[in-house]
C-alpha cells in the first residue's frame, strides 16, 4: 500500500510539472511586437497601406538619374505609389533609389517639417544610418539608401542630385 | 487570410530537407544564398539599420504593405505555396521539414514512383511560369510581361537566384537530363488545352496564370519556356553542370543514392518546399525595401 502510494504521489507529481511546463510554456512566449499592426491591418474596414489617389510608379521612373561612371540603374519595382532602381557597381548593388508618394504616409512628408538643409531647394534629411531623403513639392519623397558601407552620405547626397527634382516636384 | 507575414519568416526553417538540397547548390551559385531567417533579422540584414524603433517601423509599414491585397504580395506568396504543394505528390513537404534529416531516401523509396516525362516537363513549365507571375505580383510590372521578366533574370542574385537554380537543377536536370529545357518546350508544343487542365500542379495554380482559358494558358506557358530556354541552357552550360555534378553534391547534405535517379526526382518534389521557402525570402526583402524607402 505505502509503495502504492509513493507511485500515485510520483505520478501526480510528474504530471503536476507537465501542467507546469504546459502552462509556463504557453505563457512564455510574448506576443509579438507586430501583433498590433497586423490586427489593425486585416480587420475588417481597415485602412489601405497604398492610397486610392496615390501616383502610379510607372509615372515616376522618367525622373530617375541614369546610369553614369561605372554605375548601373537596374529598374526594382514599380507599385502605385512608389518606385524603385538598384544601383549597382560591378554587378554588386550599393545602393537603391526610389520614389513614394507621400499620400499613403502622411507621416513620411510631416518629418520634413523638423528639417533644417535643403538640397537643390528641397527640404532633406538624414534618416536612419543608411538614408537620405528630400521632400519634393511637399508630397513626394525621394531617397538613395546604402548598401554598402563604402557608398557613403556623400555619394548619397550627390546621387539625390542626379534626380530630376524639379521635374517631378511638377507632377503634384 | 494567411498568417501573419512576420510568423512565416520567423519560422523559417535552418534545417530539413530543403535547407539541405538547397545548401547543396551552393556549388551552381556560391555565395548567393545564406538562409536568411527571422522577421527582424532580415530588416537589419536588408538595410543595414538597427535601431529597435527603427526596424520596428520598417516592420510595421512592411506587415501593413503584405495586408494590403492589391499590392500583390499575397497572391506571390499563394503562387509559390500553391505550386510547391500541387508539385509535391503527397503533399508532405510541411512534414519533412519539421522532421528533418529523419527522413532517408530509401525508407522512402517504396512511396515513391517516378513522375511519366510529360507530367514532369509540365510541371517543370508550370513552377518556371508560377516565377514569372509572381515576379510580376511582387514587382508591381504587368502579369505577362516575359520581356521585363527576362530583363530582370539577368540581374537575379540572392535566394531568388538560388530559387531558379533548384528548379534547373532538382525539376530540370535531374528528372528530365540535360536537355530539359527543349523537352519542356517539346511536351508543351504537343499537348492540348484539355491536357494540360487535367494536370494537378497546373490545376492549383490556373487561377493567376495569364492567358484568359486553357488554350490561351498554354500558348502563354509555351512562350514563357521558350524565351527562358536560352537562359536556362546558357546558366547550365557556363556552369557545366550535369545530373551527376547536382547528385555528388546532394549526397553530401542529404542521404540519397546515386543508382536511382529517375526516384530522385519524385523524392525531392515530395520533401521539399523550395518555392515556399525561397519565395518567402524574397518577397519580404522586396516588401522590407519599399517599406524602408517609404517611410
Amino acid at each position: 500500500m505505502p509503495t502504492m502510494k509513493r507511485w500515485s504521489s510520483i505520478v501526480l507529481s510528474v504530471c503536476l510539472c507537465g501542467l507546469f511546463f504546459f502552462a509556463t510554456g504557453c505563457a512564455s512566449k510574448p506576443p509579438s511586437p507586430y501583433a498590433q499592426v497586423q490586427q489593425e491591418t486585416t480587420q475588417r474596414g481597415a485602412p489601405k497601406a497604398v492610397a486610392k489617389t496615390a501616383t502610379q510608379g510607372s509615372q515616376f521612373n522618367k525622373f530617375f538619374p541614369t546610369s553614369a561612371n561605372g554605375f548601373e540603374r537596374v529598374y526594382a519595382q514599380e507599385k502605385k505609389g512608389f518606385a524603385e532602381a538598384k544601383l549597382n557597381k560591378d554587378g554588386k548593388n550599393v545602393a537603391m533609389l526610389s520614389i513614394s508618394d507621400t499620400k499613403s504616409l502622411p507621416s513620411a512628408a510631416q518629418k520634413y517639417a523638423s528639417s533644417t538643409a535643403k538640397i537643390a531647394g528641397f527640404p532633406t534629411l538624414e534618416i536612419g544610418t543608411t538614408q537620405t531623403g528630400v521632400l519634393v513639392g511637399d508630397r513626394y519623397q525621394v531617397k538613395v539608401l546604402s548598401r554598402d558601407p563604402a557608398f557613403t552620405k556623400v555619394e548619397r547626397q550627390s546621387w539625390i542630385q542626379k534626380f530630376d527634382l524639379n521635374g517631378l516636384s511638377k507632377l503634384s | 487570410m494567411s498568417k501573419p507575414i512576420y510568423e512565416l519568416v520567423d519560422e523559417l526553417p535552418n534545417g530539413g530537407v530543403t535547407v539541405m538540397a538547397l545548401r547543396s547548390l551552393d556549388f551552381v551559385v556560391p555565395g548567393e544564398w545564406q538562409n536568411l531567417i527571422g522577421f527582424n533579422n532580415t530588416i537589419t540584414a536588408v538595410t543595414g539599420e538597427s535601431d529597435p524603433a527603427m526596424v520596428q517601423a520598417i516592420g510595421e509599414r512592411a506587415v501593413a504593405l503584405f495586408n494590403d491585397k492589391s499590392q500583390g504580395y499575397q497572391n506571390a506568396l499563394w503562387l509559390y505555396q500553391t505550386v510547391d504543394s500541387a508539385s509535391g505528390a503527397l503533399g508532405a513537404a510541411a512534414l519533412a521539414n519539421k522532421v528533418g534529416q529523419d527522413i532517408s531516401f530509401l525508407g522512402f523509396l517504396k512511396n515513391l514512383t517516378p513522375k511519366p516525362e510529360k507530367a514532369q516537363s509540365i510541371d517543370f513549365s508550370v513552377k518556371l511560369v508560377v516565377e514569372l507571375v509572381a515576379f510580376c505580383q511582387i514587382n508591381g510590372i504587368p502579369g505577362d510581361s516575359i520581356g521585363d521578366f527576362l530583363a530582370a533574370l539577368g540581374d537575379y542574385g540572392g535566394e531568388s537566384l538560388m530559387r531558379m537554380a533548384a528548379l534547373v537543377c532538382f525539376d530540370g536536370l535531374v528528372p528530365l537530363g540535360p536537355d530539359f529545357a527543349l523537352k519542356g518546350l517539346s511536351a508543351l508544343q504537343n499537348m492540348s488545352p484539355k491536357e494540360l487542365e487535367d494536370n494537378s500542379t497546373f490545376k492549383g495554380v490556373r487561377s493567376l496564370i495569364p492567358g484568359g482559358d486553357a488554350a490561351g494558358q498554354l500558348s502563354f506557358i509555351t512562350s514563357s519556356v521558350d524565351s527562358v530556354k536560352g537562359w536556362m541552357t546558357d546558366f547550365v552550360d557556363s556552369r557545366g553542370l550535369t545530373p551527376e555534378s547536382v547528385v555528388d553534391n546532394l549526397t553530401k547534405f542529404v542521404e540519397v543514392s546515386k543508382d536511382k535517379l529517375d526516384y530522385l526526382g519524385a523524392f525531392l518534389d515530395m520533401t521539399t518546399n523550395y518555392y515556399t521557402h525561397t519565395g518567402i525570402q524574397t518577397l519580404t526583402r522586396r516588401l522590407i525595401e519599399r517599406a524602408v524607402a517609404e517611410l
